[in-house]
């Protein structure tokens, strides 16, 4: 009995003991700094696995010039990046770098869990990143937490077919667009218009306010939202819901486009994809510039920041790895691969928009002239607690719960709290 | 009276299953007690789950009381545990006297019933969401396009989302309370039904008064779990619903529930502090509701 027991306490120590000496071995573990020794980084990659594939082919080459060090890239989904991401640096025991949303190497990096890459010479890339979208991935103060990895804009995805049954252009103005969809209704096309990404979201108002000459902060981060311009955009973007049709629900832009609708606001990601998911609107589409409002085409600029976490035993070869992908080569094999799996990659250098592009050389003019006028999410301090409120109130707007300009002062009011 | 034995005689008599407990002691201790205690500990403090907790007293509590939102989701989730378990136990009750025989027919529908409650709940979610998509590729406005209606926007008309969102745990749900009731149905004797009809009781009399007393335990304990699952319905808002990190709860936060606006609060705020507050809060309502819950069915079985 007495033995039986004296067993059981001993498997049970010996379990904690174990438990103790190997977090305490990963706490006092320290790297070996040795410029030739063998590094393994882990880079956490948050997408889809045929973006890690694309991603690792730039890894591969970076193992070519540094024999030494071997990238290996993990796939993490956009549903559950962030949770994991938050339990890697609660732990402090993870990636040695992240990609993801644009402001999420700024909110880890404000809680001390990325390295601030001015440190590491890596604000060099500013020269070559698109000053916009750059701004977007600093913190309000001006750590470098994470750099562009690749740029997201809109489209116009435009039925062919349907505008020419119609006898109209794709529409260039705001004019036009409304004229447009117009036109399409007379000429018996049910579903004129539709938007995807941005539906219902703040990320659709971004267009419209800026396109007024709005904006949702001052350059020194003060909330914007109560003025002429921002009403002007508010008041056009819930006409296009309650006077044109424009559907509430959020229907992908390519089924969109395969069950009847004419023009569809969407992502530059759908259009590689269009012509294999959905075989029978092969020759039947094409797309342009969203339409520009009264002070110019403005659209939003999205992508994925890349950084380098705090507790990486390696920090100089990390950032050294996040430098090496905006070289020419890095992007060419990232490029070169995300043509043969379909999928769409804006490199975050505009130089290499059209040259490094995976799509037609018209779509990426389209693409190239939209980010040349676009613009980045804001950066300003509140900005991500703010989001969901804004988001709340322009619906309320079109849904019809509050008029333009409740609906715009109250938006104001959360930015201004949460401004601090 | 017999006296009680002394611990060392205890120890001796019953040491060895001490023994046997120890490991699943530790596992629960560690995996369970543990992050419970850390969980009440961080609900008083502004942990970011980065940096060290900073001990901050009731401010969490305080602010839950003001925050609009939190409100909003727990009356949210108010109106869905009501719909939800109320409709739940009435359709489990239903289709457990529908198809409580042994027949062939009985087995059959009781299965099929019960196949929501043996598959994943993502599974079925993404099922879900294909059915509510909204263009003509989506099942019910493929339905509703048959009937002549025009396309419905099921997850971006706020007033929709509750009685969806009710709909679909009624149906995911309905087929566990059924066996449970089927099982209830089956433990009572034949001999009570026999004397009430030589006694002339109705069909209505018999189950107002053999059937609905004699399965109050079942009906408790299906209310009980209801009520618990409800309160923590998340993953029908997480994935039907949210649309992107900015709208966890749906248009105008119509979906937006305690357990999704904890894990919002937590994991995409860097909230964790506040997030176990709201943990806490939800732990307190659900405890308060089962316990009433219980006093009432054995008030209801003093009567």
């Amino acid at each position: 009995m007495r033995r039986m027991m004296a067993a059981c306490s001993t498997v049970l120590l010996a379990a904690l003991s174990a438990a103790c000496a190997t977090s305490g071995q990963t706490q006092t573990q320290q790297a070996n700094q040795n410029a030739n020794a063998p590094v393994t980084l882990s880079f956490w990659s948050t997408g889809g696995d045929d973006e890690t594939a694309t991603f690792q082919k730039a890894a591969d080459l970076y193992k070519q010039k540094h024999p030494n060090v071997t990238v290996k890239v993990q796939t993490l989904s956009w549903s559950d990046a962030y949770a994991k991401l938050l339990a890697a640096a609660t732990s402090r025991n993870g990636p040695d770098i992240i990609s993801g949303g644009m402001t999420w190497t700024i909110q880890f990096g404000a809680r001390g869990a990325m390295v601030d890459l001015r440190k590491h010479g890596l604000e060099s890339l500013k020269a070559q990143a698109l000053p916009a979208q750059w701004e977007s991935a600093i913190s309000p103060d001006g750590s470098v937490y994470g750099v562009p990895l690749d740029m997201s804009t809109l489209a116009l995805y435009y039925r062919t077919d349907l505008l020419e049954q119609a006898k109209v252009e794709p529409p260039k103005t705001w004019e036009e667009l409304t004229a447009t969809i117009g036109k399409l209704k007379a000429a018996g096309v049910k579903k004129p218009y539709g938007q995807d990404w941005g539906n219902l979201d703040w990320i659709g108002y971004f267009n419209y306010l800026y396109q007024a000459g709005g904006s949702f902060y001052t350059a020194d981060c003060k909330p914007s939202l109560n003025t002429p311009q921002a009403e002007q955009a508010l008041k056009y973007w819930v006409d296009l819901y309650r006077e044109h049709g424009a559907p509430t629900a959020t229907v992908e832009g390519a089924d969109a486009l395969d069950t009847g609708t004419a023009m569809v606001v969407a992502g530059n990601w759908i259009a590689k994809g269009i012509d294999i998911n959905k075989p029978k609107l092969k020759g039947k589409w094409a797309m342009t510039t969203i339409p520009a409002g009264p002070a110019g085409p403005t659209a939003f600029i999205g992508g994925r920041a890349i950084g380098v976490t705090s507790f990486s035993k390696y920090v100089q070869t990390s950032t050294d790895f996040v430098k090496f992908m905006y070289s020419d080569e890095a992007i060419t094999a990232i490029a070169d691969e995300a043509k043969k799996r379909n999928i769409s990659y804006i490199p975050p250098r505009p130089d290499k928009i059209v040259n490094g592009s995976v799509f037609t050389p018209e779509q990426a003019q389209v693409f190239e002239a939209s980010i040349k006028t676009g613009k980045a999410a804001p950066g300003c301090p509140g900005w991500d607690e703010s989001a969901p409120d804004v988001t709340k109130q322009l619906q309320s707007a079109i849904l019809g719960k509050a008029d333009i300009k409740t609906a715009l002062a109250e938006a104001a009011k959360v930015m201004e709290r949460n401004a601090g | 009276m017999a006296s009680p034995i002394p611990l060392r005689g205890r120890l001796r008599r019953y040491g060895t299953s001490y023994a046997m407990l120890l490991p699943f002691l530790a596992l629960f201790a560690g995996f369970l007690l543990w992050p419970l205690a850390n969980s009440l500990y961080l609900s008083f403090t502004t942990f970011d789950g980065i940096n060290p907790a900073v001990f901050t007293g009731v401010d969490n509590f305080v602010q839950l009381a003001s925050d609009t939102r939190f409100r909003h989701a727990l009356g949210n989730t108010a109106l869905y545990v009501v719909g939800s378990v109320v409709l739940g136990t009435l359709l489990s009750l239903g289709l457990a006297l529908a198809f409580n025989g042994t027949s062939w027919p009985h087995r059959i529908m009781r299965t099929l019933f019960f196949l929501p409650s043996v598959t994943s709940s993502i599974a079925l979610m993404l099922m879900w969401k294909w059915v509510l998509y909204p263009s003509d590729v989506g099942l019910a406005n493929t339905i509703v396009d048959w009937f002549g209606g025009s396309a419905v926007a099921w997850l971006a008309t706020p007033g929709l989302t509750i009685p969806i969102l009710v709909l679909m745990s009624v149906w995911g749900g309905m087929g566990y309370g059924m066996v449970l009731y089927v099982a209830g149905l089956g433990s009572i004797p034949q001999e009570y039904y026999e004397a009430a009809k030589i006694d002339g009781a109705s069909t209505w009399r018999q189950f107002r008064h053999i059937t609905l007393p004699l399965l109050r335990p079942v009906t408790t304990y299906v209310v009980v779990t209801g009520l618990i699952g409800a309160f923590q319905v998340f993953e029908a808002v997480y994935i039907v619903f949210s649309q992107g990190a900015n709208t966890i709860g749906g248009v105008l936060d119509s979906g937006l529930m305690i357990v999704p606006y904890l894990y919002d609060q937590g994991f995409t705020h860097f909230r964790l502090g506040y997030a176990s507050a709201i943990a806490w809060v939800l732990f307190l309502v659900i405890f308060v509701l089962s316990l009433i819950n219980l006093r009432v069915g054995r008030a209801m079985k003093e009567l």
